[in-house]
């Protein structure tokens, strides 16, 4: 690959430095050029949304993507662990130690427990999403649009091969008579049609998408281990119904950083319509690898709010 | 078969020979009147609504011969001759639904479903089938395409309704496909990077260009319908029965061409549903 990084036209200019596509040290495949050159305009949008995005004064100018293969090893798993102590982690962010209250060790048994944020698979994923995100924004920009609306964004393993692929779609539109974007980038929005109406009739602009992902590790100590089991552990439960201390605390760090992560993108603006799913992926007795994601539309006050007209109440007759 | 004297639709339907001969009887039949459409009521309502009348559901399907291509272990490349046999096999199809609508004397068919079954009995061939309902204009107005041929469109009745009311008429079903192989990574090159997270610059590249051609293909058809534009483009992609290293990217979408600028679709009415 060229190692020129493209011309650096957004704000941000660090997924450019991942390596441009295209040899010719354009951000673009060819056939991405050889497309934007023709007549028609593609719209990735379902019929009604595009009705909907005409009558609101957006013109849908093409389908625009962006992809970034990613090397993908979950290498924090199972070299970190010692039975004797915590390992550093090394990788800074969230981290907590759980001590074994019990004062005896031996090979089997887990004295040291811990949680820690895996900051290099946040890292890599904020990499692959955003080097996607910013190449669908090319291709936009390319096509002279001035935001996407309906954007999909998606993960895709490739079968055997340890890579994931990240993807970025939507539709780049113009604003009917309106104005360009003052720094030239497209904004960019989940959503469409009649939501999208909805959401500047209430007088916000779209601003861009907006996802992360936080990631934590759990190796369980010796108490996590037996409560996970759902063994009897006589001297700390009396079989009384208990929390499990450190399950939960990692539950709740790793959307507390997801949320943090995406409070620190957005500046003076809002979030709408924020999605959070949490996965949670089992390793070993009480070991386990916890995922947030969290996906939402950056959004700023652009007029005051205008409520919209009382809504007339339906009834179906079925 | 269709030398019948009376069959005076404005353009002669392509190459109806082609057709079977219970296909013609049945169309017989559907041209005395009784129309047949798997259409619900609702969408039924929607299209007479608008001004057309369902003729008939059409079909055409083919059953395809995929040839070999050798793929090169390492390489990521198109597989041109799969490419072709997916693309003429869903064309065949399709254009045998059209003549299916000609001979109804249909302007268009509506809610088209592109399938691809694979059967038992041969496992290099797949069937790929074009299902739709035959529409025509009550007012008499033709509706066909720029190639004098009935416009096809996967729309349904709601979708077809909705178009209408943005001054957009449908020309046709378009779609564009590229069987790509990705190649598969020697044991250095997995090495080289193993325990890193870092982008791999060809995967990336082979996958989006696989894309950008499928995209391209579908929009040089809808250039060749006169279209101004593609709605509801979907891209699919399927491994079908190849392995995980070869996939068809399938772009597929509607071309519609603006007849009007007016919107005439009413402002929407808020409304709240007092069902639970």
């Amino acid at each position: 690959m060229d190692a020129t990084p493209g011309p650096v036209t957004g704000p941000d200019p660090d997924p450019d430095d991942l390596g441009a596509p295209n040899p010719d040290g354009s951000d673009l495949p060819e056939a991405a050029e050889r497309r934007f050159s023709e007549g028609a305009f593609t719209s990735g949008l379902s019929v009604s949304d595009f009705a909907a995005c005409l009558q609101m004064g957006l013109e849908p100018v093409g389908y625009v993507q962006g992809y970034c293969v990613m090397q993908w090893r979950w290498y924090g798993a199972g070299v970190q662990y010692a039975g004797w102590g915590p390992s550093t982690t090394r990788s800074g962010g969230y981290s907590e130690v759980w001590q074994c209250p019990h004062g005896f060790v031996s090979a089997e048994h887990r004295s040291w427990g811990q949680n820690y944020e895996q900051t290099w698979i946040e890292q890599a994923w904020t990499n692959g999403f955003s080097a996607s995100l910013e190449r669908m924004l090319d291709e936009a920009e390319s096509a002279g649009a001035h935001g996407v609306v309906g954007v999909m964004d998606s993960t895709q393993s490739l079968s055997d091969m340890g890579v994931v692929e990240f993807g970025v779609r939507g539709t780049a539109v113009r604003v009917q008579d309106g104005p360009p974007p003052h720094d030239g980038r497209p904004w960019s929005t989940y959503l469409a049609g009649q939501r999208l109406a909805k959401l500047v009739e209430a007088g916000y602009a779209p601003v861009s998408i907006a996802a992360t992902v936080a990631s934590v590790r759990v190796w369980a100590n010796c108490i996590t281990q037996y409560l996970t089991e759902g063994g009897a552990y006589g001297w700390a439960t009396q079989g009384a119904t208990q929390e499990i201390t450190q399950t939960a605390n990692a539950h709740m760090a790793v959307r507390r950083l997801a949320r943090q992560q995406v409070r620190d993108q957005l500046g003076s603006d809002s979030l709408h319509g924020a999605a959070m799913s949490t996965t949670e992926h089992e390793l070993g007795e009480g070991d386990a690898e916890l995922q947030c994601t969290l996906r939402g539309n950056r959004v700023r006050r652009c007029a005051p709010f205008a409520p919209l007209p009382v809504p007339r109440p339906t009834v179906r007759l079925l | 078969m269709s030398d019948s004297p009376e069959d005076t639709t404005d353009a002669a339907p392509v190459a109806a020979q082609d057709l079977p001969e219970g296909a013609s009887r049945r169309l017989q039949e559907l041209e005395q009147g009784l129309f047949t459409s798997d259409l619900s009521v609702n969408e039924f309502l929607l299209i007479k609504e608008v001004g057309f009348h369902p003729l008939g559901l059409v079909m055409g399907s083919s059953i395809y011969h995929t040839g070999i291509q050798t793929r090169r272990w390492g390489q990521s490349q198109e597989l041109t001759k799969l490419t072709e046999a997916m693309y003429n096999a869903r064309e065949l199809a399709m254009t045998r639904m059209e003549e299916e609508a000609a001979e109804l004397g249909a302007d268009g068919v509506v809610g088209v479903r592109l399938d691809v079954n694979y059967y038992e009995w041969g496992k290099d061939a797949a069937e790929f089938i074009a299902v739709g309902t035959a529409v025509k204009a009550e007012s008499g107005q033709s509706y066909r395409n720029k190639l004098g041929k009935p416009f096809t469109s996967d729309l349904s009745g709601q979708d077809f309704w909705t178009i209408m009311q943005t001054g957009h008429v449908p020309q046709g079903l378009v779609m564009g496909t590229c069987v790509y192989h990705i190649a598969h990574r020697g044991i250095g090159q997995t090495l080289g990077s193993a325990g890193q997270n870092v982008e791999l610059p060809n995967f990336t590249q082979a996958l989006y260009e696989a894309r950008e051609l499928a995209m391209t293909r579908m929009q040089d058809e809808a250039n060749g319908l006169g279209a101004s534009g593609i709605v509801g483009v979907r891209l699919e992609e399927k491994s079908h029965q190849w392995g995980s290293h070869t996939i068809e990217f399938l772009s597929l979408g509607t071309a519609v061409v603006k007849t009007s600028d007016d919107v005439t679709l009413p402002k929407p009415t808020t409304i709240i549903s007092l069902d639970n």
